[in-house]
Order: structure tokens, then sequence, then C-alpha cells
């Protein structure tokens, strides 16, 4: 019973560390923290997160049912996809692909082409699934 | 007696073929007024047209130059160790239809990568929980979460970069442009070194 316990703790522990460790790597609180010039929240940020970990984990494990109106999935999804959005970016940019792709074809002053491209893909291909894909 | 001359390298320079850099070209001056003009006129390379598209002028070879002329002239300089003169050629401009597939080939690399991505993580069961848990429901294809969250993952890349279409969300460089830079800096660096002929002596010299 305590080694259950135990192992469970350990378990949780090392996936939540992992868990930040991966953010902190791709940098998504400093960027919306710069981007919003809201540094000291930072704290509220954090905490967010790990809030929003133990929700899920709750909500994964208990299968809760809310009864609460359809509509209040709209504000979720677009938070859900910017948060998505904010970790392909990081990333596609800790990869590097951008600067090395731009240089070698010589149209480093058309980068933003490129990066809509990107951009406009993920839109589609996300749409084009869960419209049509998923039925197939 | 003014005899002391401060030089500073410029890090980058481009050139014609054929054309003739001076030290003013080259590198920030400041001495006394006499022979600023003289000195600022002081021919350090002539570019050839055997020269590769990158040249690596050491401050040594420029030091030598300067000596040369005002033997009695003592020299203080800052900065750079080196500059990368970089010969612009004629570029033939690159076709549309390069950029148009290049274009193409981004968008479905990056629309097959998402799709991917939900695949390999269940998305689809996750938002039908999801869409169950908030409502009480069941729904095969809860588009009303699908959508907002589709257009979410574009609008949060482009935050991320700091680009609304041209139009920039706020002053900072974002990550991409510092990425640029920093990938251009260690080009330089590597330039630097290895074009530099006089950074490296080979033992077996002959």
């Amino acid at each position: 019973m305590l080694f259950v316990i135990l192992s469970g703790f350990a378990g949780g522990l090392a996936v939540g560390a992992g868990l930040v460790a991966f953010l902190t790597v791709l940098g998504i609180l400093p960027r919306l923290t710069q981007l919003s010039k809201t540094i000291k929240f930072l704290k509220w940020y954090e905490w967010a997160v790990v809030l929003g970990a133990v929700t899920g984990t709750i909500g994964s494990l208990q299968d809760p049912i809310l009864h609460l109106p359809a509509f209040l999935l709209i504000p979720m999804g677009l938070a859900g996809g910017v948060f998505v959005g904010l970790l392909a970016a990081a990333l596609t940019e800790v990869l590097n692909v951008l600067p090395i792709l731009a240089k070698r074809v010589g149209i480093q002053d058309k980068i933003i082409l490129l990066l809509m491209g990107i951009v406009l893909g993920k839109v589609f291909g996300s749409l084009f699934q869960w419209i049509y894909f998923v039925d197939r | 007696m003014e005899k002391t001359i401060y030089i500073r390298m410029r890090t980058r320079l481009h050139v014609f073929p054929n054309q003739s850099v001076y030290l003013k070209d080259i590198a920030q001056i400041i001495s006394s007024e006499h022979i600023f003009q003289e000195l600022s006129m002081l021919p350090v390379y002539k570019v050839s047209p055997k020269d590769n598209n990158l040249i690596v002028l050491d401050i040594m070879k420029v030091i030598g130059f300067i000596t040369e002329r005002y033997p009695a002239i003592e020299i203080q300089t800052m900065g750079a160790p080196q500059t990368i003169i970089e010969v612009v050629y004629k570029r033939n401009k690159l076709s549309p239809v390069f950029v148009v597939l290049i274009w193409f080939l981004l968008f479905l690399g990056a629309a097959l990568t998402i799709m991917n991505f939900h695949e390999d993580v269940s998305m689809q069961e996750v938002q039908q929980r999801l869409y169950t848990i908030m409502t009480g429901k069941y729904e095969a294809k809860p588009l009303l979460f699908q959508i907002p969250y589709s257009f979410g993952i574009g609008l949060g890349m482009i935050l991320f970069f700091n680009h609304l279409f041209r139009k920039r969300i706020n002053e900072e460089p974002s990550p991409l442009e510092v990425e640029m830079f920093n990938y251009q800096q260690a080009l330089d660096q590597y330039v630097a070194v290895n074009e530099n002929k006089e950074s490296i002596k080979q033992l077996d010299d002959h």
C-alpha cells in the first residue's frame, strides 16, 4: 500500500518535472511575458501552468461531468489552440529550420513568406483533419 | 605630437567585383586632421575575379599597410580583429516558381506534421472526452471546440513570432530575427577563422 502511494508520487513527480522542463526549454512563458510586458505577474503564470496540469490530470482520471453550456468550448478551444500554436512555433524555432532554409535559398528578405506558409499550413491541416479526415 | 590613430574594423563589408577597398571602407578611423584624408584613402585590398565571394582581411595586415606608409605612427585598435568582405556578384533573381514551390513544401509539410501530431496524441479522443466533461453529451465531432482550436494554432504561432502579416505587435525583434542574427554571427565567426590564412598555421607549411 505504502509502496503504491510512493511509486505513484514518484511517477507524478517525474512527469511534472518533465512538463516544466519542456516548457522551460521552449520558453513560452518568457515569450508571453515579454510580449505583454508583465514580468511582475510571472509567478501567477507559473501557478496557472501548475493548476492547469493538475486540473487536467483530475479531469482525465475522474471523468467528472459539469453540465455546462456548450458554447464555453469555443474560448477553451481557442486558448488551447493558441497554446499548441505557441508550442509548434517554439519547436520550429528551436530546431532552427527557418534561418537555414532562408539562407540556403537566398530569400532572407522574404522570410515572412515562409513563416506564413507554415502558419497557414498548420491551420489548414488542422481544419482539414477535424472536418474531413476523421470521417474517412 | 598627435601621432596616435585609432582604428576599429567594421564587421562586414559588401563590395562589387573588381572594386578597390580603402581603409575608410573597412574601418572607422580617428586621427589628426592632416593625415585623415590620406589615411582614409589608403588602399588595402583590390578585389580580383579569382577571389571567392568571402574575403577575410586581418587587422595585422591593415596595421602593416599603415606602418609601411607612416612608420612613426602609433596605432590603437579596438573591436573586431578582422573584417569580412563579401563580394556581391549579380545574383540571378530567384524565380517566383521556385518561391511558390518552397511555399507549398512548407505549407503541406506544416499541415502534415500537425495532423500527425494530433493522431499521435489521440487529440480527437481527448476533445470528445472534454466535450462530454463539459456538457454531459457525447459528440463524435466536437467541431465547436475544434474549429476555434485550429485558428488558435495559427494565432499562437503568429503571436510567438510577433508578426501579424507584416504588422508588428511591438518593437522588439522577433525570436526569428534573433535566430537569423545568431546564425549569421556563427557563420561569420567560422569564416573569420577558417578563411583567414593568417589565423591557422600548418606545421608542414612549405
